[in-house]
């Protein structure tokens, strides 16, 4: 379902309507994807309860915030202008760290942030009114009264009956441990947009280490011992208070608290987190060591010349044959390394970050032995000739990085636009559904027209598979296919194509064929780069180019910045064209063994899955033209490939899509184009809409009468002339509470209809 | 050109000044204000970039080979953890020769004293590694044969695939049925075909997985402290066995309140012959208890009706027995 048809609206006023209903008011964290898609559901969600004020007559006692990075909810003057998000977390927590403000009042003269510490001054659980702030109103907030948006959002969220964040906030261990470890079990999670949702997990846990970092990581290490010398001359004590407190097993549970915690570990086991620190880390001397011993070998590592992939056990005997270091040490490593950094009161994190790096990936390598993999790359591609080695931690499994959610909190909702197909989710993820629900989409006219091309205009196939894709053939007819649609497209057209490779190889042979002169006569051409910068000036034109003009192309990658976030509403997108199937590049190692994972695993073929990754990344594309009701647009899917794997595509592109648009060649697509798009053309008012696919409150009790009789019906056809019972509450708002009393409405999956 | 060094000194040497300088035996390191004696078949290649580190790496050799207690031989994991710091200061000690003199004798004094438990622990931990080799091959080994597997088995339902749609079109050839009808049924007897294929493969595999899993359970564990056994303490001998006489009616308390016994209580001269006022006490209420719960009346009721029935032995046997019976209840 594309965005604009009131997914999130729905999903709220259902899970808010239960809340309010039951007088335990179960939290629900909503999670989403960027930051513009925080902020819109917010603003839902602000609706929405001036509705429910409106219709109650009285205004509920309800808090909403969303929470986002520092970057974006700074107001120190001189912070907020920094460019980049991990210089102002670093600056950030300069200015307001627990022993920064102690040393503060000790009389030392420390610089601190007014906006932190005007927080200290108000009721700790009351920093901001009840009601709902989008973040833009946080920082309007926070301005006017001078405090922290950022504080108050993260200090506010036990008292919060929805939260809005990123998802990373709850999947990513390092982040989750710090923001997301007071909400309590009864929580609803939703995560919304999640159709890449095992990748997020997989990628919260891989880690890739360069030789650059290696460096950097020794660079930090040698400063930590130099740290620790000028502390034992100094300040002993703390070392020392430290050290007993390893000593008795201790975790000091305010402390890890403490939301200037900078430092936090990646997913460990309770059982070993209540252990003491083993003996040979203990002392701050021993331990710095240990990490420089561990930091040199894998510089070693990185000097072989060829391919290695070995799993964590494998690595971790290695290891102790040549270094002596054991498992059991490195499993600490992380945890360590937090506390160290906590007792020496450093400021300047950010040249710790890669010795955080490190020291995560050894806590990570020596917890778990399967569902990792270490890969090591010593070239970058295999033509390079000069060795720039990475060391790939990939994590294989997605479901271990979902896992503690599953198990944290009792009920969880997945859902997206193109969630499609719905089994391959929970095969992925390692759980079982409650609900599972794929819905379809009413529209009051057939605002969009998916369309398989499978021959060009000569009626040869046409495929980006890697046999033909390169032949002139094949790249004449993308050419004239694009050239048609050119012609006919109103305003902007988007392109997708598999990759950066193919779309700069199909670009210079259009240049040579002349297509691109022939095209220039209609639209603008505009490319994406890897580079964002250039992308978002490439964008900006399009835009400009589409408002004022004859429109423009924009050719772009499947997999790139542009397919996933970025709109193309109304007359910034009519036509979509998915020039071949979006395959992953298979030759990659880390991609291969993700495959041979899953296939021994969770019996998922390498197939079946290259098939479902490109489908939905493919569906991902299709989404970007149609943003609501009254928009339309056309969508071309053009490789021979397509044809079989239809069935994947999500369920409202594959119901609009007709037999007879199936298995066309490029001129009767755009017949069929034409005559779409003139119907589109006549004019369209919103009264057209009303009783198909927008409903008032007369439709819906219609509706209601409808379902009614019709249960009767069934229950008189049952013949057991047993007492009816007609459903009181079968409607709208009071639905909810009929859906949400399922108390086993656990990991239910769903897609929500508008 | 390939650098050396001696674990001697830690000097960096190229290979062919190692050839020049040392192959007419010892000689002294030639770099200046070092004048350790080399040995030529002791220089070898570095492993690590950190000379340092190199160096650590064979002290910590040669405290490991020493120093290989186990986690499973401590019983708190205290106790191991200090073990492990105060083996981590011997080594760092000797990295920054720090008392080495006292260390060595440690090291050596150790060494001395449990060169079993060492040997012993060298020879597990050998054994270990040997196995944990291995169990990584064999699983090595089985990945490949899974891949295999599952590359046969796609291969054939691709040739299946061909088989079936050839046999439909034949069957389209030779037969006058309508085609679409032997298409439909010639579609069904290959999916069929392939849905029981795939089941009969997935069981193997889960069999498989099966097997692979308690084979693979023990790889790499952290073995863990040693259980803790409490010494059985040795019991004292005990001529009732256990069986202990209690009174029932009274409760003996440690003392009671006579004033005309206060003085035998810590007169020496009554005393020194043994007399112990708690004794006395124990009998008077033994005394002052007994014959509670005998009912006479009863026995003689029972008595005569025994009595007449004309069995004087075997009622003068009850009557014992009951008698006996009460005596030992108001003990």
């Amino acid at each position: 379902m594309p965005s604009g048809t009131g997914k999130t609206v729905s999903l709220l006023s259902l899970i808010v309507a239960y809340q309010q209903y039951y007088p335990e008011h179960r939290k629900l964290i909503y999670c989403s994807r960027t930051m513009s898609e925080i902020e819109k559901a917010l603003a839902e969600l602000k609706a929405l309860m001036k509705y429910r004020t409106d219709q109650l007559g009285y205004e509920e006692d309800f808090r909403g915030l969303g929470l986002t990075s520092r970057k974006n909810l700074c107001l120190h003057p001189s912070v907020k202008r920094e460019k980049s998000g991990s210089v102002v977390d670093a600056r950030c927590r300069s200015l307001t760290a627990g022993f920064v403000k102690e040393k503060k009042e000790r009389g030392e003269d420390v610089d601190l942030c007014i906006y932190h510490d005007n927080l200290d001054l108000l009721e700790p659980h009351n920093l901001v009114p009840s009601g709902v702030f989008t973040l833009d109103g946080l920082l309007k907030y926070g301005e006017q009264q001078k405090q922290c948006p950022y504080f108050s959002a993260r200090r506010m969220m036990p008292f919060c009956n929805v939260i809005i964040y990123s998802y990373h906030y709850l999947l990513d261990p390092k982040i989750a441990e710090r923001v997301s470890k007071e909400l309590s079990k009864d929580c609803i999670v939703v995560f919304d947009e999640a159709h890449n949702i095992d990748n997020v997990c997989i990628e919260s846990l891989s880690i890739d280490l360069t030789e650059d970092s290696l460096r950097k990581a020794t660079r930090g290490a040698n400063n930590l011992e130099r740290r620790i010398t000028e502390m034992r001359s100094s300040d002993a004590d703390k070392l020392q208070n430290e050290y007993a407190k390893l000593v008795e097993g201790l975790r000091d549970a305010d402390e890890s608290r403490q939301e200037d915690e900078f430092m936090a570990n990646p997913a460990l086991p309770d059982d070993l987190l209540q252990e003491a620190v083993p003996g040979n880390i203990r002392r701050a001397e021993h331990f710095v060591a240990f990490l420089k011993r561990f930091i040199e070998y894998l510089k070693t590592r990185m000097k072989v010349l060829h391919v290695i992939s070995e799993t964590p056990p494998s690595f971790l005997q290695h290891l102790k044959d040549l270094t002596f270091i054991e498992k059991k040490p490195l499993r600490f490593c992380a945890e360590r390394l937090t506390s160290l950094v906590r007792t020496l009161e450093l400021t300047n994190i950010e040249d710790y970050q890669p010795l955080q790096e490190v020291a995560t990936f050894a806590t990570l390598a020596a917890t778990y032995d399967k569902g990792f993999l270490l890969i090591l790359e010593p070239y970058e591609s295999d033509t390079a000739t000069v060795p720039n080695p990475i060391l790939h931690f990939t994590c294989l499994d997605a479901a271990i990085a979902i896992r503690p959610v599953f198990d944290r909190f009792s009920s969880v909702i997945i859902t997206s636009g193109t969630i499609s197909p719905l089994e391959m989710y929970p095969k992925m993820l390692g759980f079982t559904t409650v609900v599972q629900e794929s819905y379809s989409m009413t529209l009051a006219r057939r605002s969009f027209l998916p369309m398989i091309v499978t021959r060009g205009s000569d009626q040869s196939a046409i495929s980006s598979g890697f046999q033909i894709r390169n032949e002139p053939g094949v790249v004449r007819n993308y050419g004239s296919l694009l050239m048609e649609f050119s012609k006919i497209t109103p305003d902007g057209i988007v392109v997708f194509f598999p990759s950066y490779l193919y779309m700069e190889s199909i670009i210079s042979m259009w240049q040579g064929m002349g297509t691109l002169d022939e095209i220039w006569k209609y639209k603008l051409i505009l490319v994406e780069t890897p580079d964002s910068q250039e992308t978002s000036l490439a964008l900006e034109t399009y835009r400009t180019a589409c408002c004022n003009g004859r429109g423009a192309i924009l050719l772009c990658v499947a997999r790139g910045k542009v397919s996933e976030g970025i709109d193309f509403d109304h007359h910034y997108g009519r036509t979509v064209l998915c020039i071949g199937v979006p395959f992953q590049y298979t030759e990659s190692r880390i991609l291969k063994a993700r495959l041979e994972f899953l296939r021994e695993t969770y019996r998922i073929r390498e197939n079946d899955f290259l098939s479902f990754d490109a489908m939905r990344h493919a569906a991902q594309c299709l989404g970007r033209v149609l943003r609501g009701k009254d928009d339309y647009g056309v969508m071309v899917l053009a490789d021979r490939r397509f044809q079989k794997k239809r069935s994947q595509l999500p369920k409202w592109i594959n119901q609009a899509m007709l037999d007879s648009d199936t298995s066309l060649s490029t001129d009767m697509a755009v017949a069929s184009a034409k005559k779409f798009l003139r119907t589109m053309a006549q004019p369209f008012s919103e009264r057209d809409q009303a009783g198909v696919s927008t409903w008032d409150i007369k439709d819906l009790e219609r509706h209601k009468r409808k379902m009614e009789e019709e249960k009767i019906r069934e229950l008189q056809n049952g013949g057991d002339g047993a007492k009816m019972e007609v459903d009181g509450h079968a409607n709208g708002m009071n639905g909810a509470d009929e859906y949400g009393a399922d108390d086993d409405l656990d990991y239910a999956m769903m897609d929500m209809n508008a | 050109m390939r650098f050396l060094v001696n674990p001697e000194c830690y000097h960096k040497m190229c290979e062919s000044c190692v050839d020049r300088i040392f192959s007419q035996g010892p000689a002294p390191c030639p770099v200046a204000g070092c004048a350790r004696t080399l040995r030529k078949q002791r220089f070898r290649k570095q492993t690590f970039e950190d000379l340092q580190i190199e160096r650590e790496v064979d002290v910590r050799r040669r405290v490991a080979a020493t120093f290989n207690r186990r986690e499973s031989e401590f019983q708190t994991l205290r106790d191991y953890n200090n073990y492990l710091e105060e083996v981590e200061t011997l080594t760092f000690n000797l990295l920054y020769n720090i008392d080495v003199a006292i260390t060595e004798a440690k090291l050596a004094s150790y060494a001395k004293q449990n060169a079993a438990d060492i040997a012993n622990n060298k020879a597990l931990s050998a054994q270990e590694s040997a196995s944990t080799e291995a169990r990584m091959a064999a699983q090595k080994e089985q990945a490949r044969l899974r891949r295999e597997a599952a590359r046969i088995e796609e291969e054939e339902e691709r040739r299946e695939r061909e088989e079936g749609r050839r046999e439909i079109i034949e069957k389209i050839a030779h037969s006058t049925d309508d085609p679409d009808k032997i298409v439909r049924e010639g579609q069904k007897v290959v999916l069929k075909k392939s849905t029981a294929r795939r089941n009969a493969a997935d069981r193997l595999r889960a069999q498989d997985a099966a097997s692979v899993d308690n084979a693979s359970a023990p790889l790499f564990q952290i073995a863990g402290l040693r259980p803790i056994t409490q010494p059985q303490l040795e019991q004292v001998y005990d001529p009732f066995g256990g069986y202990v006489v209690k009174p029932s009616y009274f409760e003996l308390q440690p003392s009671y309140a006579h004033p005309w016994l206060e003085k035998a209580k810590t007169d020496p001269q009554i005393l020194a012959g043994g007399y112990d006022v708690g004794e006395y006490c124990a009998r008077t209420m033994m005394e002052a208890c007994a014959g509670l719960g005998v009912f006479v009346e009863e026995e003689v009721a029972r008595r005569e009706r025994a009595a007449d029935a004309d069995l004087g032995t075997q009622s003068a046997a009850i009557a014992g027995g009951e008698g006996g019976g009460s005596g030992s209840d108001v003990l």
